[in-house]
């Protein structure tokens, strides 16, 4: 469904991902770990086609990033939750919420199903939907994000960082709802630097460091590698 | 003296709403593809000549003439002159969009001359004044002793039409609310599948559009239309959208009702005021810059250090 083949990207003249390779299978939740500046956000913005790979290939749902624009991700069937959740501040979450779902399935007549939906996973929203999203909470943010990525039951969701900035108690229950999200059939990629949450819900995890992967395996085995906590964890 | 409030408070009016309209291009503009289009003043502008020329094509074509083929010429002026906003994004303002600002400023009005020096050239007889005519004449009403023209009315009905109908388009269409969108965070709106180009080409005719009204009831204002209007209309339109808070719609049209304030003001109360209203209305905007750079309803300027 995802696949990173030795990438490599920069920001001018600084590079950031060094010969990157990961992979996400259907049905996956796979953990892509790292400290800050390990090159996680560039990674979500060169799948996401924001950043251009310098070499190597990107491939989401089949299709080669170096021809596709961001704008034709979500019409595959690829949710984001971008980094600091980015919500439209101004725009109420219902319109936020619209937004993703047209993203997905083309402007589809099932909106209000699917909102209801979104409703009952996410219950503090359902109150919330003609505020602007601006005026919301960091944790009402963050579900608003969550739902605008899942609304038009795209195949897969690839998110980063979304724990940033959470109580402890939010993000027990933003993890249980992206298990959850999982369970039911939806391929993930979770960018993230909690590793014990990450990996506590993840199939198989890549710690990333310095732009490269330094570490990958079955989450288990990462949680418990000491290798892998030498690296990062 | 209250003849006198009553013909200055119509005044204020009819000019407030042309202001207002240019402003609104300029704001919209601004808010979704962050650059100031300093040659929208320019592009606005065209709009007379081109109605001139559609009337006149219409007359020798079809031998029509009178009201009614004037209104069908002004409506093809309108749409041409969204067509030639698109237009100008393609070809010139689209490649300065990621570039710095200083850029994108340099180009809009080296594109304004550009117009102006086209209009002066292809049109015929361009660089002399031409009579364009009042778009609604005669009297509509009469308040405290002043007649109220029919033309007063056409300006406050159409500002108010068009800016009705400007949020409903963005509040309640789909294409309005990409617009919306794409104007708070382009990178994201490109994630939710938004393509901005087509966002940037709507906003294009829009707001161009717009100008294009503003611009024909500027010149049926004046009575004259000159290639080199455009200058003034756009300053004026800018100083408005700043005033209010550029990419703020509500500011536009308080931006355009204060400069109008303004500028009617110093001719009532300021001696030789008409010689010195512009003094006035761009002392204002230092003013609003110096203590207010938002503008009066804009968002605070935040920069991420």
């Amino acid at each position: 469904m995802l696949e990173l083949r030795e990438v490599d990207t920069a920001y001018g003249p600084v590079p950031m991902l060094r010969g990157l390779s990961i992979k996400v299978q259907p049905g996956e939740l796979v953990c892509l770990l790292g400290p800050n500046g390990a090159g996680k956000t560039t990674t979500f913005m060169t799948v996401c086609g924001v950043v251009r790979a310098l070499r190597g290939k990107v491939d989401v749902m089949g299709r080669d990033m170096a021809s596709l624009g961001t704008e034709n991700l979500a019409a595959l069937g690829v949710g984001l939750v971008p980094e600091g959740r980015r919500l439209f501040p101004s725009l109420t979450v219902q319109e936020n919420l619209r937004l993703g779902y047209d993203a997905v399935s083309g402007r589809g007549p099932d909106f209000q199903p699917q909102l209801d939906k979104m409703c009952d996973l996410f219950p503090r929203i359902r109150e919330r939907l003609r505020q602007a999203a601006g005026t919301l909470s960091g944790g009402e943010q963050a579900m608003v994000a969550l739902a605008r990525a899942l609304i038009g039951e795209p195949k897969l969701v690839i998110m980063d960082e979304p724990s940033l900035g959470l109580s402890p108690k939010l993000i027990d229950e933003y993890f249980e709802i992206t298990s959850e999200v999982h369970r039911r059939g939806t391929t993930i990629l979770l960018i993230e630097q909690n590793a014990e949450m990450g990996l506590g819900i993840a199939d198989r995890g890549y710690v990333l460091v310095k732009g490269r992967v330094a570490q990958e395996g079955p989450a288990r085995e990462l949680l418990s590698s000491k290798a892998a906590k030498s690296l990062y964890l | 003296m209250a003849e006198l409030f009553v013909q200055q408070l119509v005044n204020w009016v009819t000019l407030g709403c042309i202001y207002a309209l240019l402003a609104i291009g300029f704001s919209l503009i601004f808010g979704v593809l962050n650059v100031i289009h300093f040659s929208h003043g320019d592009v606005a502008m065209t709009s007379p000549f081109i109605a001139l020329a559609a009337a006149q094509a219409l007359a020798i074509a079809i031998g029509v003439s009178g009201p009614v083929w004037l209104t069908v010429a002004t409506c093809i002026a309108v749409f041409a002159v969204g067509l030639i906003g698109v237009i100008l994004d393609k070809v010139v303002i689209r490649r300065f969009r990621d570039a710095p600002a200083m850029m994108a400023l340099v180009a809009t009005v080296a594109l304004g001359i550009v117009i102006r020096e086209l209009i002066r050239h292809l049109y015929p007889q361009g660089s002399n004044p031409h009579a364009f005519p009042r778009l609604a004449s005669g009297v509509a009403l009469e308040i405290a002793g002043v007649q109220v023209g029919w033309f007063t009315l056409l300006v406050v009905s159409l500002t108010l039409v068009l800016v009705v109908l400007l949020f409903a388009f963005l509040r309640l269409t789909p294409l309005g609310l990409r617009i919306r969108a794409a104007s708070e965070d382009r990178i994201v709106a490109r994630m939710m599948g938004i393509r901005d180009t087509r966002v940037f080409r709507a906003t294009f005719f829009v707001a161009s559009a717009i100008g294009a009204i503003a611009g024909l009831l500027f010149a049926s204002y004046a009575g004259v239309t000159r290639f080199d209007f455009g200058v003034m209309a756009g300053l004026l339109g800018f100083s408005a959208a700043v005033i209010g808070g550029l990419g703020s719609m509500p500011g536009a049209i308080l931006g355009g009702l204060i400069i109008a304030g303004i500028e009617v003001l110093a001719q009532t109360f300021v001696p030789d005021g008409a010689s010195y209203r512009l003094v006035f209305v761009f002392l204002l905007v230092i003013g609003v810059l110096l203590f207010r750079p938002e503008g009066l309803l804009g968002r605070p300027v935040m920069v991420k250090v």
